[in-house]
């Protein structure tokens, strides 16, 4: 092409301005992937990894610092930290994903009819959607819970879920009007195509690359949710174990100075946040940079 | 725009503004009364389960708790036109009053949070992009991100581990000290929450512009600017900063109740006697004429600032202002 057509004043890029930074964040978060998928697979042969029973309370061995029987130390309760974490990290990511499929779902469900609605519903809808924002989510996590009764895993997704969806769906309701006027919605529509079927095949891949990256930050914002609701004592008991609630000790423990109770439970949760953090920005800076002119 | 276009410019953003507040406070309202939990507990304490079915019905008659929702809703509204917003359950007082002795608290720690996560942020953003991909670039990068994954409350309770119980120089909880209150002392209570308060969103905004002064940075004005011979610091704080400002202010416009409600978590775990931990108390308590006073005056912030906001974009951008048709 260039050999036949030359373009006048053209100029001259070169060849791949972005390799360099492709190498750096355009590569794939293999460190990220292999820790995350080390600590899922960690949790979820829980049973192997860790002998001692997670629950049982040994009343002789109480506030222990780590030692070579109990690897992370006990806790105030005398529960073997090492076993409570591989335990309570199924828990947590449960927690974390569940409530994400939630989320997700109604994000995509109420962005795709606000989009696709006339003006005054979409207002309507919009303006719902910051009605909801205006509540300090964490009210009105503690709002839908008293409504529930007492928490329990499906309850406590279920309220983490129903109270994080709006940003996605504000997403997915612009990206919806960007394109719910192109030919191949107006096509699949005359051809007799239902809203679900439309949305499913002709708009979703459209968004989708657009909310992974916030699906993946949602599945970050549900674990934090849900260890901030255990550890101010209104989400899950101190009985069931997840890595919010065993931090929930850590007022006896600031007390006592045992900071075992505190740091390593903490670290696994900052380790696992890092990771899908890691993953969701691969996943939004995989588009190309472009070279930049200062 | 001409004067009476702007009249009824405003008179439309005021319509929508009571109109999202009573919703608002109607929602609030329903799903507090509907939610489980007897509110006689919450006024006369353990005493309920002692009471004759008499005693009981008498109580609810003088809190007004036998009519259908709905009515005592409209009971409500009306006293709250009048500024009688009920009283509080659980402290026996006005909830205007036992707000009023509490908004101070979170207004400092908001406020000067606030201005600092405004003007770190802005420098921030600007330091990684001057040096984009070297070195300060990236450890700035590196370090933000990692502060961005600590949940607050753990980050909470690493500072109060180290600077208060194994090193003992700060104070763990509260706003002043007993018997205290001194400007020293206050500021001294205050490190630690306003530590939290400005890490805890820092970084989001300070990539935030870190990535529009990039964008702007590749846009063609600048190789003209520096084709010109302008020298870079002035390109890049005389031309792309100035582009990027605008935005800026309307998101930290929006994001003023962002860093309120996270003051929230903060004032619970250093026990701060603020709005956050009122809420989390009438929560708990089923304090519900508190919490409804709390819940609208979050409303009432979080719809202003994103009118604010909504104004900043329209001056700047007359696009966006396509409601409001010339004649």
């Amino acid at each position: 092409m260039s050999k036949q057509f030359e373009i006048v004043g053209a100029r001259q890029l070169p060849d791949n301005p972005s390799r360099k930074s492709e190498k750096r964040c355009g590569g794939k978060p293999l460190f990220s992937a292999i820790i995350l998928g080390a600590i899922v697979a960690g949790c979820l042969c829980a049973g192997w990894i860790a002998g001692k029973d997670p629950s049982y309370l040994d009343l002789q061995h109480y506030n222990l610092p780590p030692d070579k029987e109990f690897l992370f130390g006990t806790d105030t309760m005398g529960r073997d930290i090492f076993s409570m974490i591989w335990h309570g990290g199924r828990l947590s990511l449960v927690i974390g994903a569940l409530s994400t499929l939630i989320s997700t779902v109604i994000a995509v469900i109420f962005g795709a009819v606000s989009g696709s609605a006339p003006a005054w519903l979409d207002g309507l809808l919009m303006r719902l959607a910051d009605i909801i924002l205006s509540v300090p989510s964490l009210l009105l996590v503690i709002f839908l819970q008293a409504f529930l009764g007492k928490a329990n895993v499906l309850t406590i997704s279920m309220v983490i879920g129903v109270t994080g969806w709006m940003s996605i769906a504000k997403v997915v309701r612009t990206e919806v009007r960007q394109i719910r006027g192109s030919e191949f919605v107006l096509v699949s529509k005359c051809m007799g195509g239902g809203f679900f079927h439309v949305l499913w095949k002709h708009l979703a891949p459209n968004f989708m690359a657009s909310i992974m990256f916030m699906v993946v930050m949602n599945v970050r914002s549900a674990i934090v949710a849900e260890s901030t609701l255990s550890f101010m004592g209104i989400g899950l008991p101190v009985e069931v174990i997840t890595w919010g609630s065993m931090l929930s000790l850590a007022e006896k423990a600031l007390l006592t100075g045992s900071w075992w109770v505190i740091l390593i439970p903490g670290l696994f949760l900052i380790v696992t946040l890092m990771c899908l953090t890691n993953i969701g920005n691969y996943l939004r800076e995989s588009g190309n940079r472009r070279c930049r002119n200062l | 725009m001409s004067k009476h276009n702007r009249i009824r410019y405003f008179c439309r953003k005021f319509l929508t503004f009571t109109v999202s507040i009573f919703l608002l406070s109607f929602l609030v309202f329903y799903i507090s009364r509907l939610a489980p939990g007897d509110q006689l507990v919450s006024y006369y304490g353990d005493r309920v389960e002692k009471m004759s079915p008499k005693e009981r019905e008498w109580a609810e008659e003088r809190l007004g708790l036998k009519d259908s929702i709905t009515s005592q809703y409209f009971r409500w509204l009306g006293g709250a036109v009048q500024g009688d917003f009920g009283i509080s359950y659980k402290y026996k007082m006005d909830v205007t009053e036992v707000i009023a002795g509490r908004i101070g608290n979170t207004l400092i720690l908001g406020g000067i949070g606030f201005l600092l996560i405004f003007i770190l942020a802005l420098l921030l953003g600007i330091l990684c992009a001057w040096y984009e991909d070297k070195w300060p670039d990236k450890i700035i990068c590196k370090a933000g991100t990692v502060t961005s994954c600590i949940p607050e409350f753990w980050l909470s309770l690493l500072l109060i581990l180290i600077f208060s119980v194994w090193l003992h120089l700060l104070p763990s909880s509260g706003a002043y000290s007993v018997g205290g209150g001194g400007f020293a002392d206050r500021a001294v209570h205050l490190i630690l929450p306003l530590t939290i308060v400005v890490t805890g969103h820092l970084w989001y905004y300070a990539y935030m512009i870190r990535n529009k002064l990039l964008e702007e940075v590749r846009a063609d004005y600048v190789l003209l600017a520096k084709s010109k011979g302008l020298a870079k610091r002035s390109i890049m704080f005389r031309h792309c900063l100035r582009n990027v400002i605008p935005s800026y202010l309307s998101i930290m416009a929006i994001s003023v109740p962002h860093v309120l409600g996270g003051t929230y978590i903060v004032e619970t775990v250093f026990s701060y006697p603020g709005i956050g931990t009122l809420s989390y108390e009438s929560a708990r308590y089923k304090d519900y004429n508190l919490l409804m006073v709390l819940c609208l005056l979050t409303g009432i912030v979080v719809i202003c600032s994103n009118t604010v906001a909504q104004m900043i974009n329209e001056r700047i951008d007359p696009r966006i202002r396509a409601e409001v048709k010339e004649p």
